[in-house]
């Protein structure tokens, strides 16, 4: 692989080369909250009059070396008043950066150039951060604010529809989507069947999305990673927050364990939908069950000066009944620890063991019919990190990860007597192992480059029957393999490039190319997002989904900075693409992959984006061009056809109106083509009822999506210890009956006909709840 | 198991939400018409028949309309040939051939100087031991419905498929199942379970003095595949995967099934 060696090259080349003889020293520290002492991640700390800047990193953590001398250092961040110290560099400085909050009246005086949401000059591209200040401003369902709803605003970024928590990243599917909540890989990130994500907006510190150009630290899915991070708890002074909506209650309770050194939080939300339907009259509602909960909790720990421990945990479950014959449960549980150690002023090490862990259990109780069906995916996984920050123009990343997958696809448990018998599907196993390095380069003052590599091993683990199949997907031999043994090892090769090139402070071009695999793969029987979709790892039939993409882009700040400008645009390739039989079987098979075929893909799009960030009205206004097919042998003549998360055209509108200090308004709009669906082409008898013909997958869409949010909130008195604020949401505010689902049937009025008929869900739903905080 | 799921998100989702439906008419594409035959043959004289039609556009009436003209044989494996006659327009019987157990068969039909074949093997027959009405529970209220009792014998490989008729109408519902999960059991099986959606489920209805009968078929396992495959993605529910034409034994590009089967029926009347 030529680019590789280029890589390699420029490693050794890039790092040596650029240090001469004179002196120079380190101002290293952490960036955090004046307030509530929490990290401030992605803050930008620049030496002023220089060229050289840095951000903090996922623990607030950054350093950087100059030669010696006198420098202004001036740290931003979103929301923050900016800071600036003088500092004589004479010897290594270590630095404690507290950044008070912002008021939103001062930043529209005083401060001419707002502080940047983003870095012009680093050659990261295709990331995208929202605060939750932002998110908090958005109109949500039920008022329920939700990370994941707020991204799908962004460009490139395609909401899977209305009840649907998945989404579709430049074209990706769902499950291409890395997600993870302290480093810990969430499996199924929805709550009440898609209704709402796992995420806790009161517990969230962060969250960066990135489209493209992933550094070479993230790995395992194609599309995306949606990196959440906890909120760490307030070291300052003990703090209860909580809220009270129309379907759920929250609370939040944070404090200091050893003051401005280590804090606790713990964050809890329950939905009591459940509460009503026990004061129905309806005896068997009253038995039906309906909620979810979810918690998380995070301690840290000051070790000493250089060390520090984390320890956060999420555990969340959702509970669904229907009377006594039939229930679904599902729920993620999340744990990591980790361990940050500073070996000195440039090097800056993380430690994590993380355990993931999703599963689902469904109950059925007919008389005849008395079982539970229990499924589950299981990690353990140990990731090492270090961050070399070398010199000013060197800064390098890296590491290695050791994922253990354990996965029992179904396991059915039956009560004696019961006409089903016990019986369980294969436990899968396999071993995911990562090295991986990068290096930061500021190549010259306009141009900066982040190059580097990811090396994968995906290890598929006996026990276990593995198959071999022929073209029709008719098993045609068996092999079979004992606990440990090595079915087969995919090693591959992940090259990372990005480039910026800086025309001024506020003009900057960026490209890269990266390339990403994936060895777990979801399999699902329904269009629908449900708990019981199941993922697979990749098998010596299912081959390791690649994807290369190459990316493009410009972004300009305007107005000194109150306005920021991107445009991007992107080609992706995609190899083994798994798609479904027709008529597929999906449960009750052990080979799993008789019922798969398997192709290639390409996506491609232009995103353009302008956002304000400051002001009494802040807001973006996004719009996605894009294209997504598939070639999959068996399917439509082995012809492209449109992939279902195909949406050409995506508009969002996210404005939000600071009028005063009491009242607050917000409104989204979003647009975006159908997607791209299978609908019959005509009709036929056959066992007395009349059937569907269909002649080929994806040759329709759905109707155009289109829907408007508003919401208002009011900030009730405050107190010197308490404030609390009303929030009114109407979400869907002009009734647009959006399609969630298409059914072909006999015609209700004429029997000799047959119609489609559409389904809709969220017809203007108004919703009201009250937060606080003391 | 799929159904009681979909089922249960359908009730929440309708239940608790302010979802709404309505008929929208689609701009779908006119079609060339495609053959489609549907053979068989059991252990019960004068039920073996073929039928055989084309396919229509959406829009257009619903009903059989009948092929004339074909040629159409149905051989045993011994290579016994019993050629069909037409009774009635695109209707082929043999009074006289009865299927046997154990015994593969052989469907061949030229019509229009095209020639579709399909082979079935007809399994041993289970006995159906009973049929009685029950009070199942459906959306917080309760719905009389017919229940079948069998005993599945050991080993796996044993599919069903049921087919109801209340005062004498066929109900429009698939009923197919099989022996994974229930090998070697007394089954006691409710026909809503295996109930093909949630639409055709709430609008069948039994009532008190409506006579119930019902016909077990013991079906082979390719057979079983294209009623299975049938339902998850030629019924026309949107939540389906895959929608398309299901997997079919019928070699020569028509549509539809050849299925050798055993045929038992039983009638009630609803309490």
């Amino acid at each position: 692989m030529k680019l590789t060696k280029l890589i390699l090259c420029l490693l050794f080349v890039t790092i040596w080369v650029s240090s001469k003889a004179q002196e120079k020293f380190t101002i290293s520290g952490t960036v955090t909250s004046q307030k509530t002492g929490e990290t401030l991640i992605g803050a930008s700390i620049r030496i002023v009059n220089t060229s050289f800047g840095t951000v903090s990193n996922e623990y607030g953590f950054f350093s950087i070396t100059l030669d010696s001398g006198t420098y202004t250092i001036e740290v931003t961040s979103i929301g923050v008043e900016p800071y600036v110290k003088e500092v004589t560099l004479d010897k290594n400085i270590k630095l404690k950066i507290p950044l008070s909050d912002a008021s939103t009246e001062m930043t529209e005086v005083t401060v001419k150039s707002a502080p940047k949401g983003r870095s012009i000059t680093s050659p990261q591209m295709g990331v995208e951060r929202l605060t939750m200040n932002e998110i908090k401003g958005i109109p949500a369902l039920f008022g329920e604010r939700d990370v994941l709803k707020a991204i799908q605003l962004l460009p490139g970024i395609q909401s899977a529809g209305d009840g649907n928590s998945g989404f579709y990243v430049r074209g990706g599917a769902a499950d291409q989507n890395l997600i993870l909540l302290d480093e810990a890989p969430v499996y199924n990130a929805s709550h009440l069947l898609g209704f709402f994500s796992t995420f806790n907006p009161d517990a969230v510190k962060d969250i960066t999305v990135y489209k493209g150009g992933m550094p070479a630290q993230y790995g395992g899915r194609l599309s995306s990673v949606v990196d959440v991070t906890m909120n760490d708890g307030n070291n300052q002074d003990y703090k209860v927050s909580g809220g009270v909506g129309l379907i759920s209650a929250k609370l939040n309770v944070e404090g200091p364990i050893q003051k401005s050194k280590s804090s606790f939080l713990i964050t809890g939300r329950r939905t009591y939908a459940d509460v009503f339907l026990k004061l129905s009259k309806d005896s068997s509602l009253k038995n039906d069950k309906l909620y979810f909960y979810d918690l998380n909790a995070k301690m840290d720990y000051e070790l000493g000066k250089n060390d520090k421990l984390f320890l956060s945990g999420y555990f969340g479950r959702d509970d669904l009944g229907f009377g006594t014959t039939f229930g679904l449960n599902w729920g993620n549980a999340t744990a990591t620890l980790r361990w940050n150690h500073v070996f000195n002023d440039k090097l800056f090490s993380n430690t994590s063991l993380i355990y993931s862990d999703y599963d689902d259990k469904i109950t059925i109780n007919t008389g005849a019919i008395d079982a539970n069906i229990f499924s589950q995916i299981k990690d353990w996984n140990l990731k090492e990190e270090m961050q070399l920050f070398l010199n000013n123009k060197n800064n390098i990343r890296f590491g290695f990860n050791s994922i253990l997958h354990t996965m029992r696809p179904g396991e059915v448990t039956a009560a004696s007597g019961s006409s089903i018998n016990n019986s369980s599907l294969q436990d899968r196993y396999s071993w995911e192992n990562a090295i991986y390095a990068s290096n930061t380069w500021q190549a010259t003052e306009k141009i900066n480059v982040t190059y580097g590599a990811r090396l994968t091993a995906f290890s598929i683990l006996g026990k276990g029957d593995f198959y071999n199949i022929d073209s029709a997907g008719k098993v045609t031999d068996t092999m079979h393999y004992s606990a440990g043994q090595i079915v087969k090892t995919y090693l591959n090769l992940e090259p990372r490039l990005a480039v910026s090139y800086v025309f001024n402070p506020s003009t900057s071009i960026k490209a890269s190319y990266v390339r990403n695999v994936q060895n777990l793969h979801l399999i699902s029987n329904s269009t629908a997002a449900l708990p019981t979709d199941k993922w697979v790892a990749s098998t010596n039939i299912i081959k390791p989904e690649i994807c290369d993409q190459v990316s493009l882009g410009y972004y300009k700040d305007l107005a000194n900075n109150k306005y920021e400008l991107t445009v991007e645009t992107y080609y992706k390739a995609l190899q083994n693409q798994i798609d479904y039989r027709d008529g597929a079987n999906v449960y009750s098979n052990d080979a799993i992959e008789t019922q798969l075929l398997f192709g290639i893909g390409r996506s491609y799009g232009l995103e353009m984006m302008i956002k304000k960030q400051v002001g009494k009205v802040t807001g973006w206004v996004s719009y996605t061009l894009s294209k997504t097919e598939v070639k999959i042998d068996g399917i439509n003549n082995n012809k492209w056809y449109n992939a279902t998360q195909d949406h050409t055209h995506n508009i969002a509108v996210t404005l939000s109106y600071q009028r005063n200090k009491k009242w607050s308004f917000a409104a989204n709009w979003v647009f975006y083509t159908g997607a791209a669906v299978t609908y019959p082409s005509g009709k036929y008898e056959v066992g007395g009822q009349t059937v569907f013909y269909y002649t080929g997958r994806n040759q329709y869409r759905f109707p155009d999506y289109h829907r408007l949010d508003l919401s208002a909130t009011r900030q009730l008195k405050q107190h010197k210890h308490y404030s609390s604020e009303l929030n009114f949401s109407l979400y869907n505010a002009y009734g647009r009956a959006n399609a969630y689902s298409i059914d072909f049937q006999q015609s209700t009025t004429n029997p000799e006909q047959t119609e489609a008929v559409q389904t809709s869900l969220f017809k203007m739903i108004p919703s009201i709840s009250y937060n606080f905080k003391f | 198991m799929k159904y009681l799921i979909k089922i249960c998100s359908l009730f929440f989702l309708i239940s608790t939400l302010a979802s709404c439906t309505k008929v929208i008419k689609l701009n779908l594409k006119n079609t060339t018409p495609l053959f489609v035959v549907e053979g068989t043959v059991t252990d019960s004289i004068g039920t073996a028949q073929v039928l055989i039609s084309k396919t229509q556009d959406f829009y257009s009436d619903n009903g059989f309309v009948g092929i004339t003209g074909a040629v159409v044989t149905i051989t045993d494996d011994s290579g016994v040939v019993t050629t069909l006659a037409a009774t009635d327009s695109g209707v082929y019987q043999s009074p006289t051939l009865v299927g046997q157990q154990n015994r593969t068969y052989t469907l061949n039909v030229i019509v229009d100087g095209q020639t579709f074949t399909a082979t079935s093997t007809m399994p041993v027959k289970v006995p159906f031991d009973s049929l009685y009405i029950t009070s199942e529970p459906s959306f917080g209220s309760s719905k009389k419905t017919a229940t079948v009792v069998y005993r599945d014998p050991a080993g796996k490989g044993n599919s069903y498929r049921f087919v109801e008729y209340v005062n004498g109408k066929q109900q429009q519902a698939l009923f197919v199942g099989n022996d994974d999960f229930t090998d070697g059991n007394k089954n006691i099986v409710p026909l809503n379970i295996f109930g093909s959606d949630a639409d055709s489920l709430s609008n069948r209805k039994i009532n008190t003095g409506d006579s119930v009968k019902v016909d077990m078929q013991c079906i082979d396992k390719n057979v079983y595949e294209y009623w299975y495959s049938l339902d998850q993605s030629s019924t026309g529910s949107s939540q389906s995967a895959a929608p398309g034409n299901p997997v079919s034994n019928m070699q020569g590009g028509a549509l539809g099934y050849f299925s050798a089967n055993t045929l038992q029926s039983r009638s009630v009347v609803s309490f």
